[in-house]
């Protein structure tokens, strides 16, 4: 209910004057008591400029230019009709790391994520500007093709979303399409993604029973060994955990961590503590802006700005 | 509940306390749901019992009385009814001495009713039921007089069921000889007639070619049926989606491609349909003579085999059974007219000795009828016998109309939900289908007739229209013109694509809507090349000439596509709101994984769409079953004994027209010469027309359960 009621704040301006009464510290990201100073605006420079829809320089952390970007966004603009949801985001993901995507809903996160894949596609008037590179190939551009593009990224939705059918099969259905016959090459992948998903000991001797039989966490584990079985350059997950109960978050949560040994993770979450806990990178953006992007420690522990450090903290958003 | 409206409503105002309304108490909208539910089920219950009982009762049989009226007359028979003023309805039989086969009697005129023990129902061949009590088996001797086998009603009971097995066995050998072999030698001596009639035109209709060709078109349908029926099967058991990048599919799928074009080339020179021979003078005079002297050796074993028949028939015409009827005493004679003569042996179908039998007996008697009528064609106007020939009409019109409806209607319904842009075209097209599902049966069977059966028809028989074919210069002209609109079409579209991650412009829409207006273009240009082209003459004018079309009248063809036109809606609509049903995160999950929209489809989209998919067509089938209108316009018949499949190519004669229980129902009902003796029939029909249906409807029920189970985790 609290957090429907702030998703509500942060998305319509006419909240703002009722909207975290703490003091701002523009300097000094110290905690401050929430409503301890009642009445008092809030005052955020860089969040404020955003709302009136002005263009902010995103605050990069230096760290993030040394690192070797898998997909590289410049100035990419999107529009569903008229609205514009994201406004120029440039940003590189780093190779073979957990990169989290965080911010209030309609903040353009999980739009974001799906230009990146081209998943938008699929939505009736989405109109794109600036360009998306995923290994140094452009993502839009009229001679790609959007099925190999598709095939190079895996992803992983907000819900558990098996197919009608059996575990092995839902498993090596990117391979199926792809129209690999061999059994042996066949079960030896699943055997593979299931392991690496964790899975593989619950699930190895009802590989022919339908997927729809097992509980969510289960399923959405199949779901990212789905993701993983046909060796994609990215994984993208959509708030993997999002319907899933305590337990099943963690299970996934450690997951990730294992996964990202060997692929490179982009995750889009609502919860700071997962992002945290998960992630090398995370983003802040708000409002269609990348606020900041740094390494996960200095975005928690010591963000440059006092809009991040409140947000992480719980206090604003 | 009254307490807690008091806490509602704003803070601190009281609000006055109601009292609960007189209608509120007792449900009364529990009640009036409840008895119009109860009322349905009563109606529904009545119905199925009604046509159960009269249908099971129709071939119990019954006990034979003796009646004697007061005026001495003496009447024998069945009694089947009585009415409130005590009168009695007898089933008389006996037609041929000239009485209506169903008599009222009134019960205060009667002195006497007896049930004899040996008294018979006899059921004949022709001219219906005969009662009376037996009295002699006879044999016809050398010179004409019949010598007695048997004296007395017991022993002639006894020495029949003694002889009448082989006598029938003959019956049905020497008819089964008139019908194939001399079934056989007529065609032959047919065809070599045709072929002399096209000689003297002046055109080689070649060896039995109207037939051959006919039999090469329709195995070419066949195998190429049995081979995406193959193709199908095998793709489902590897598990491969067309379009896919896989190697060795794509060579499957190139090889399977090639086999059907080069079959398809192959059937086009070996029939050659559109090319007529001419013969100069000196061929026509060898091929007649060489025609006339096939028809001399066929004339010859025609005759063989005739007398062969005539002799089995002689035979078999010496047993003769004399059953004696009481009102005038007469024996039930060999034919109408020979009155003088007792009947045969073998046209005793059944000897039914009613009285005497057991109910073990009387069970015997009614199971046999009853495979009699599941497994032998009718007699007497329909009113006996069987409708074998009726059920396979029916279930054979069910299944193709079944074949041709799913397919059409689900790939419609594919475009319309998944592929069109939705907006108000697609709405204008759903309203439109709606509206066909409301337009009465009889106007499909009106369209059905003028353009399946005299329009396509006609064309496949005799081809274009005389004198409406275009000049060999114009036809070429039109023909470049479709392939140039096809090709030009074809580009527009993939021009008129978006680039990705932009709306169309102005230009991609210009060009969207070129490339529509050209595929309509082609269509059109397509259609006129085909109707009007100078190069085809029909499959089948040499027997259409005579005014015998094969293809350009009614039948089974005609009548199941018309019926899949009628079904055509239920099928889509059904289709539509399962394909709707299918959660877009599977879409999403699919196209994630790198899946295109094709594969997405065939995979994901139909298999979960199924079970509603397989809903339509039962619906469609139940459907199409039912129907009779239309279908007394595109090809059901009184009568046609001549079964739609058969033995010979090309297997399914989908040009005949053929029996259907629907209407036989009516012609039963409504057009037989003898109602009264019908109406039972019109029961069991009725039963056995809804077990079909119903079977139908449970078998394809039980396979939409079993995929639901496979497709949801209730099979787990």
């Amino acid at each position: 209910m609290i957090e429907a009621m702030s998703e509500k704040r942060s998305s319509t301006k006419s909240a703002v004057e009722v909207k975290a009464p703490e003091a701002p510290a523009p300097t000094s990201p110290s905690p401050v008591v929430p409503g301890g100073m009642g009445g008092e605006p809030a005052h955020y420079d860089v969040i404020d400029a955003i709302r009136r829809g002005e263009s902010v320089e995103p605050t990069v952390h230096e760290s993030m230019a040394e690192a070797d970007a898998v997909i590289q966004s410049d100035d990419f603009k999107l529009w569903y009709g008229d609205a514009q949801a994201i406004h120029g985001i440039s940003m590189g993901v780093p190779r073979g790391a957990v990169t989290a995507l965080i911010g209030p809903s309609g903040c353009g996160k999980s739009t974001f994520l799906r230009s990146i894949n081209r998943m938008n596609d699929l939505v009736e008037g989405v109109r794109v500007e600036g360009g998306i590179t995923l290994n140094g190939s452009p993502v839009y551009e009229p001679t790609v093709d959007v099925i190999e593009l598709r095939k190079r990224l895996g992803m992983v939705f907000q819900k558990p979303n098996p197919f009608p059918m059996s575990i092995f099969e839902n498993v090596v259905y990117p391979l199926r399409i792809d129209g690999e016959r061999r059994k042996s090459v066949l079960q030896e992948a699943c055997e593979r993604s299931l392991k690496s998903a964790a899975l593989w000991d619950e699930v190895k001797d009802r590989l022919k029973e339908s997927a729809l039989g097992l509980s969510g966490g289960q399923q959405q584990r199949l779901c990212i060994a789905r993701a993983a079985v046909a060796d994609p350059e990215v994984l993208l997950l959509d708030e993997p955990c999002s319907a899933l109960d305590p337990v099943a978050t963690i299970r996934i949560e450690e997951l990730i961590s294992e996964i990202s040994e060997r692929y490179t993770v982009l995750i889009v979450t609502h919860n700071m503590q997962q992002a945290a806990r998960v992630s090398d990178y995370t983003a802040f953006m708000y409002l269609g802006r990348l606020v900041e992007y740094g390494p996960t420690g200095d975005i928690f522990q010591n963000p440059k700005l006092i809009e991040t450090a409140h947000y992480v903290s719980g206090r604003f958003g | 509940m009254n307490g807690d409206r008091q806490q509602s409503g704003e803070k601190g105002v009281k609000v006055a306390r109601r009292r609960t309304l007189p209608s509120a108490v007792g449900e009364p909208m529990v009640w009036l749901t409840g008895s119009a539910l109860v009322l349905c089920l009563l109606m529904i219950a009545t119905l199925a019992t009604l046509v159960v009982v009269n249908g099971l009762r129709t071939f119990w049989p019954g006990d034979i009385d003796r009646v004697t009226l007061e005026s001495g007359e003496v009447v024998m028979g069945i009694r089947t009814a009585e009415d409130k003023q005590g009168r009695y309805l007898y089933r008389v039989g006996n037609r041929d001495i000239g009485q209506e086969s169903f008599r009222w009697i009134d019960g205060a005129k009667i002195a006497k009713i007896e049930q004899p023990e040996h008294a018979v129902m006899l059921e004949r061949e022709a001219w219906g039921v005969w009662f009376g009590m037996p009295e002699s088996v006879s044999m016809e001797a050398d010179d004409g007089s019949l010598v007695a086998l048997s004296e007395g009603a017991a022993e002639t009971l006894d020495q029949f069921a003694l002889l009448h097995p082989d006598a029938r066995a003959q019956r049905a050998k020497a008819e089964s000889m008139r019908k194939r072999e001399l079934g056989k030698i007529n065609h032959g001596i047919e065809h070599a007639r045709l072929r002399i009639a096209g000689a003297e035109m002046g055109v080689d209709l070649r060896a039995n070619a109207s037939d051959r060709l006919g039999w090469v078109s329709w195995s070419a349908v066949l195998v190429v049926v049995v081979l995406a029926g193959v193709v199908w099967w095998v793709r489902r058991e590897v598990g491969v989606g067309i379009g896919s990048s896989g190697v060795r599919q794509g060579k499957l799928t190139r090889f399977g491609c090639a086999l059907i074009l080069l079959f398809g080339l192959v059937g086009l020179w070996v029939g050659a349909p559109w090319r007529t021979q001419g013969v100069s003078a000196a061929e026509r005079d060898v091929i007649v003579a060489q025609m006339e002297q096939e028809q001399e050796q066929l004339q010859a074993e025609y005759e063989r085999v005739l007398a062969e028949i005539r002799m089995s028939e002689e035979q078999d015409s010496k047993l003769r059974l004399v059953v004696v009827e009481p009102t005038t005493e007469r024996f039930a004679p060999i034919a109408q007219t020979r009155g003088d003569e007792p009947m045969m042996l073998s046209q005793v179908v059944r000897l039914i000795p009613a009285n005497q039998l057991s109910v073990v007996g009387k069970t015997k008697v009614f199971f046999s009828r009853w495979w009699e009528f599941l497994s032998a064609g009718p007699r007497e106007a329909n009113t006996e016998g069987g409708v074998y020939p009726v059920i396979v009409g029916t279930v054979l019109m069910t299944l193709l109309l079944t074949v041709f409806v799913t397919p059409l209607g689900v790939i419609a319904a594919l475009y319309l939900r998944e592929y069109a842009k939705q907006g108000f075209g697609t709405s204008v097209i759903r309203i439109a289908v709606n509206n066909l599902a409301g337009v009465p049966s009889i106007v499909y069977g009106v369209f059905g007739l003028g353009f399946f059966c005299y329009t396509v028809g006609r064309y496949v028989d005799t081809g274009p229209v005389a004198g409406t074919s275009l000049q060999s210069g114009v036809w070429w002209l039109m023909f470049g013109a479709a392939i140039v609109t096809a090709i030009a079409s074809f580009a527009f579209g993939l021009w008129g694509k978006p680039d990705p991650g932009h709306p169309p412009k102005i230009g991609n829409r210009v060009l969207a809507r070129l490339s529509w207006l050209g595929w309509g273009v082609t269509v059109v240009l397509a259609v006129m090349v085909l109707w009007r082209t100078p190069y085809f003459a029909g499959f089948f004018g040499a027997r259409a000439a005579e005014g015998s079309p094969t293809f350009g009248a009614r039948g089974l063809l005609w009548a199941s596509l018309t019926l899949a036109l009628l079904t055509l809606p239920v099928v889509i609509v059904a289709t539509e709101e399962a394909i709707a049903a299918v959660p877009n995160s599977m879409r999403e999950g699919s196209f994630g994984c790198g899946a295109s929209k094709w594969q997405t489809i065939r995979r994901i989209v139909l298999p979960g769409a199924l079970p509603g998919i397989l809903t339509g067509a039962i619906l469609a089938m139940a459907r199409g079953a039912g129907e009779v209108a239309p279908l007394m316009l595109v090809g059901a018949v009184k009568l046609n004994q001549d079964l739609p499949v058969s033995t010979t190519a090309p297997f399914l004669h989908a040009d005949r027209s053929f029996m259907h229980l629907g209407f036989h129902i009516y012609d039963l009902g409504f057009q037989s010469p003898d109602s009264q003796a019908a109406r039972p029939m019109v029961w069991t029909t009725t039963l056995l027309f809804l077990c079909i249906v119903f079977a139908l409807n449970l078998a394809a029920i039980l396979i939409r359960a079993k995929l639901r189970g496979r497709m949801t985790g209730a099979a787990i």
